[in-house]
């Protein structure tokens, strides 16, 4: 055997342990399916085995899913149909087995790992920290195959089955244990005890009668069809707000459930399969499985051959926004961190924010006023240099200025010990010109943050000429304490993500200035799945920031990076956005409406086409991204694209922007780039790298 | 017989760097805060800005007089809260008003002992959170009814109880009541007012003198350079800087107004010329003079040796005078030795009592056998800053600041040696000889 090891002792109790040969994880493929498929036939006939524990032998893992390689590579549905009804099957005779089956669950139980569970008669898990038990299909663009969706809602009942896998919810061991989805929970410590008390209850034959007791199942008022159709039409509605409708995979999931409530086990696996079988070969599916590889391979990713210190003590200079955000990701992971300003009041605001992040968690049940409390032990600061010597290193998060920022580093290099590191969080400047008279060039780093930061996962990592390989290797490491994902870009001006990012807000705003509306173009850009417009989101940043970062890339770029004059105009107008209460929109607590003097800036309307509208938009991005891997800005595509979508909410059912050219076609692209060059001029000049691509019929993704 | 001591400490201990909060007025700005959470933010600061790292440091020694009951010995909380390592052990000692000198004595005895090697040490103390306490009654009324088994039972307890029942025991003024002379401080204050004929417009006097002088200290920017700011309320940022008792424009007219408080009746002591219940948190850093030396360290300053003095309870006023008389002859030296000198303030009348017993013979002559005063103080070179009739007097605490500002000032004037002094409740007073390289 290979996957699987078979034990059975004197009391008829056996025990099967899944083992993947030579690697530190279990997951479901379909060879570990057939060789279980084997297992089962053979010991069905044992008559001495009274009880069967299934385990795993991983640390951590119970199973942490079906292998997403084998799902990446579902293409004919013929043949999915085919391979998925054998695993339907498998799990059917491990459900019909003459003896008691218990599922030992110690690590992560997810996806078909928890298929595999809820086929057994009872499920023990433990409620250790790395015990997350769910059906997370969803994520990935496709539902539950193997069952899921059958087992689960006779279990949990209708309405949280629709939660539980809609959601892609990861439960503790307690948690799955009050919602009825396992049979007990207890600390790790305790397993064996607990096992041994089933064994002890099967063997009196009480166990069975306690847990269906215990078991809720479906409520009585979802036997009613009205009640059910609510429910379902409720949540819904709910996806189609969160998700924009882009997701298919949340509703089928839901229609499933609908769809089957009354139905057989088996004509319910045939409802499911049908559906799996749509969203397993579906693009959508595809795009999302490649973002989830692109984020296992950045978490292995360093970015450097040295090795990294450990950051024991991180100070925080300037504590604005962005700084206090930082400082709260400091402390929200127990890493101490010293705020230094010039005042106190503005410390004292910063911790007011930070307290803001605490205080959402904690109404989400996430921390308690204890937790809450000792992570603000960990916060000290100071209004003069004393204890900065004390640091591991310090995170520069002062205004965007050249002067200021040089001011600053001389007072740093005068205090911190020589081996600290300093991170500048600019969001543009170039860091080998920031810091060439400083003493010490090999610790100063750019670590770029997004805002808000306690929700923007990407961190921009920008090493100077002379920033050492430690000092990267050390920051990278950070930016993943911090829960964050690190991705290593170039010095360039606007770095990666606002250099692609600000040429799609400043040609709408010349959109704009041609006469096209506002709204429009903002609706437009969200059903293409952007989080938001670009007007919204200029009045978001703040137009005088993108004024800034417009004038800085303009300089780097010129003349692909003309700045349009509107941002100028608003600036001197004060209407900076969200923040003034006036910009593109005009802001009244969380509800906007156009601003109506906005019309006062241009002369002219016109109606530009919805194509033409989403080209100039995207397309601009598309050739910029292009030349950023041309320049070796960014490692590879992939990266590329992980940056967009977690630094600017491209949408990930698109899987990122190179990706979302490889699905139109370079040679498309390169085509419409160049009417739009014809028509609008040389910004939209295709990248020579896009153009021989699309020449030599090469894809970002091969 | 007690022991006399007449060898003085064989090495001195160095204070190698300290830091308090700022002091805030009970039921202020600190209210929200407890004690622990206090400390932890003083002594977080405190290893912060201190050469030496927190592994390094031995035992964590913490003097608190009213101890929370969430936070049973209070010193290791704090310690773990301010990131001490959990090996570190952590000790809540209580002297009453000295704890915060205890604290720092203490590991002075352990580091003579060649127990350990360096101490981090302080006061704390949240007057602001000191609890109403149940009476006795009401008490046991709650165990009866926990005890009843049947619902039967807990209407019969229920009935036992009475309304007066409810009335709490204030704590903190359990706290400051003797239990062996049954006297509340206030009027341990008045016993010397008479002892002393200290007459109210005295003892005003010396209470204005107090905010005057601690006004100017903290315009000066005097007391910022030991104590730090703290942030008391993270939810809507707001911080405090500097010691909210103190009176910028005091009056004598002002004090005068005030009626006594603890003999209503005849009584010269009034809230105005007492010291005010403060919350703070004050710490230091200890090590021997030679370790200090041999990690090429330049200390706050030095502890040279210290006493503790057992009196009349009813006069515990006058215990710096006692302690201050032992630690002299202990060490040789005389009142004109001493270039600055602290007492803390408990109250005027008590503060007055002891420069006159200091410079009375009829005082060390029925009290000491000698024939001579223990010493005039120079008016000069007390409290030179004010004390806890401006600044406040959180009791646990207090000991730890009066170290600091003895030192700091010996600093400011560049001179070598000071006393800090106080009497403690229950009739103990205390008494720190402190040098300056």
């Amino acid at each position: 055997m290979k996957y699987f090891n078979l034990k059975k002792d004197d009391r008829g109790i056996a025990t099967l342990t899944f083992d993947t040969p030579d690697s530190n994880v279990n997951v479901l493929c379909f060879d570990a399916l057939y060789e279980l498929k084997h297992l089962l036939s053979e010991i069905q006939i044992q008559k001495e085995i009274k009880v069967l524990f299934i385990e795993s032998a991983k640390e951590d893992i119970f199973i942490a899913g079906a292998d997403i390689n084998e799902i990446k590579a579902f293409k004919d549905e013929s043949i999915v149909k085919e391979m998925l009804s054998k695993g339907q099957e498998i799990f059917n005779l491990l459900e019909s087995l003459p003896f008691i089956t218990i599922a030992v669950i110690d690590g992560a139980c997810l996806g078909g790992g928890l298929e595999l569970a809820l086929a057994c008669d009872y499920r023990i898990a433990t409620n250790d920290v790395h015990t997350r038990i769910g059906l997370v299909e969803v994520s990935l663009g496709i539902i539950p195959g193997l069952g899921g969706t059958q087992r689960l809602m006779p279990l949990v009942g209708f309405t949280k089955a629709i939660e539980l896998i809609t959601a892609s919810k990861r439960l503790k061991g307690d948690k799955a244990l009050k919602l009825g989805v396992v049979d007990a929970s207890v600390p790790s410590g305790y397993l064996e005890f607990k096992k041994e008390e089933f064994v002890k209850e099967i063997f009196s034959g009480m166990l069975d009668h306690k847990i269906q007791q215990r078991r809720k199942g479906v409520k009585w008022y979802e036997k009613f069809l009205v009640v059910r159709t609510f429910i379902a039409q409720m949540a819904c509605r709910q996806i189609e707000k969160k998700t924009g409708g882009h997701y298919p995979a949340p509703l089928k999931a839901v229609d499933v459930l609908e769809e089957s409530f009354d139905k057989t086990l088996n004509e319910g696996l045939q409802i499911e399969l049908r559906e799996f079988l749509t969203l397993s070969t579906g693009k959508i599916s595809k795009n999302l499985i490649e973002l989830f590889f692109t984020s296992e391979k950045l978490k292995k990713e360093t970015f450097s051959k040295a090795k990294s210190k450990t950051i024991h003590t991180a100070g925080v200079i300037g504590v604005g926004t962005m700084g206090s955000g930082i400082a709260w990701a400091l402390s929200a992971k127990d890493i101490p961190v010293r705020l230094k300003a010039r005042k106190m009041s503005s410390i004292a605001k910063a911790t007011a924010k930070m307290m803001k992040n605490f205080e959402a968690l904690k109404r989400r049940g996430r921390l308690s006023d204890r937790e809450i409390g000792l992570k603000m032990d960990r916060v000290t600061y100071t209004t003069g240099v004393d204890g900065l010597s004390n640091i591991d290193m310090m995170i520069e998060a002062v205004s965007e200025d050249r002067t200021v920022k040089h001011k600053v580093f001389e007072e740093l290099e005068a205090v911190l010990g020589k081996d600290a590191i300093i991170a500048t969080n600019t969001s543009s400047l170039g860091i080998t010109e920031l810091v060439k008279e400083m003493k010490y060039p090999k610790r100063f780093v750019g670590m770029h943050f997004f805002n808000p930061v306690a929700k923007m996962p990407l961190v921009e990592i920008i090493a100077g000429e002379k920033t050492s390989g430690k000092t990267v290797a050390t920051v990278v490491q950070l930016a993943k304490r911090l829960g964050k994902t690190p991705i290593k870009v170039g010095e360039c001006a606007g770095f990666l993500v606002n250099r692609i990012l600000l040429p799609y807000l400043n040609e709408s705003a010349k959109m704009f200035e041609e006469g096209e509306s506002v709204e429009r173009i903002d609706a437009l850009l969200e059903a293409f799945g952007m989080p938001m417009g670009p007007f919204t989101l200029a009045d978001e940043v703040g137009i005088d920031i993108g004024e800034k970062v417009s004038a800085i890339l303009y300089e780097a770029y010129a003349e692909r990076m003309k700045p349009s004059a509107l941002l100028e105009q608003m600036t001197a107008k004060e209407w900076l956005g969200k923040k003034t209460g006036t910009g593109f929109y005009t802001h009244k607590g969380r509800k906007k409406t156009l601003n109506s003097q906005l019309e006062m800036l241009r002369s002219k309307k016109v109606e530009l086409k919805e194509n033409t509208i989403l080209d100039r938009a995207i397309l601009i991005m598309v050739n910029e991204a292009a030349r950023c891997l041309e320049e070796g800005v960014v490692d590879n595509a992939r990266y590329l694209d992980m940056a967009m979508v977690m630094g600017t909410g491209f949408p990930a059912f698109r899987g990122g922007l190179l990706r979302y050219a490889d699905a139109e076609g370079l040679e498309s692209i390169v085509s419409r780039l160049s009417t739009l060059e014809t028509e609008y001029g040389e910004r939209f000049a295709p990248a020579s790298s896009l153009v021989e691509m699309a020449e030599n019929n090469k894809r970002f993704y091969p | 017989m007690k022991t006399e001591k007449t060898n003085t400490l064989k090495e001195r201990i160095a204070i190698v760097n300290g830091l308090r909060t700022p002091m805030a007025k009970a039921g202020g700005k600190f209210a929200r805060m407890q004690a622990d959470q206090l400390g932890a933010v003083l002594f977080r600061e405190l290893m912060m800005r201190s050469p030496v790292d927190v592994d390094e440091v031995d035992e964590v020694i913490i003097g608190n007089v009213a101890q929370p009951i969430h936070a049973a010995n209070i010193a290791r909380v704090i310690a773990l809260r301010a990131g001490f390592p959990e090996h570190t052990p952590a000790l809540t000692v209580h002297r009453n008003c000295a704890s915060g000198m205890e604290s720092i004595t203490t590991a002075v005895s352990r580091i003579h002992a060649g127990e350990g090697k360096i101490y981090a040490c302080g006061g704390v103390e949240s007057m602001s959170n000191i609890p109403l306490v149940y009476s006795e009654k009401m008490t046991n009324l709650f165990s009866k009814l926990a005890g009843s088994k049947t619902a039967l039972d807990k209407v019969r307890a229920l009935f036992g109880f009475r309304p007066g029942f409810l009335k709490p025991i204030v704590g903190l003024m359990s706290g400051l009541t003797d239990p062996v002379s049954g006297l509340l401080m206030g009027s341990t204050a008045e016993v010397l007012a008479q002892d002393f004929g200290i007459s109210r417009e005295e003892q005003d006097a010396f209470s204005l003198a107090s905010h005057q002088k601690a006004s100017a200290a903290k315009a000066s920017g005097r007391f910022a350079k030991e104590s730090m700011a703290v942030v008391y309320d993270e939810y809507i940022g707001e911080y405090l800087d500097y010691d909210d008792g103190i009176r910028d424009n005091q009056t004598i007219e002002k004090l005068a107004r005030l009626k006594p408080f603890f003999d209503r009746k005849n009584g010269t002591v009034t809230a105005g010329n007492s010291s005010q219940i403060t919350d703070a948190a004050a710490g230091v850093l200890l090590m021997s003079e030679s370790e200090a030396k041999s990690r090429g360290l330049e200390p706050l300053g030095y502890l040279r040796d210290y006493a503790y003095e057992g009196l009349d309870p009813k006069r515990m006023g006058l215990g710096p005078v006692f302690a201050t008389h032992t630690l002299l002859k202990q060490t040789g030296l005389g009142m004109k030795d001493i270039e600055i000198m602290e007492i803390n303030e408990a109250f005027a009348a008590q503060v007055i009592a002891c420069e006159k017993a200091f410079a009375s013979k009829d005082f060390a002559e029925m009290h000491f056998g000698e024939r001579k005063a223990v010493g005039a103080i120079d008016p000069e070179i007390l409290n030179v800053n004010g004390g806890a009739v401006a600044l406040g007097h959180p009791v646990g605490m207090t000991g730890t600041r009066l170290v600091l500002t003895v030192l700091h000032e010996l600093r400011e004037r560049g001179l070598q040696r000071g006393l800090a002094t106080l009497c403690i409740g229950g009739g103990q007073g205390a008494a720190l000889l402190l040098e300056v390289e």
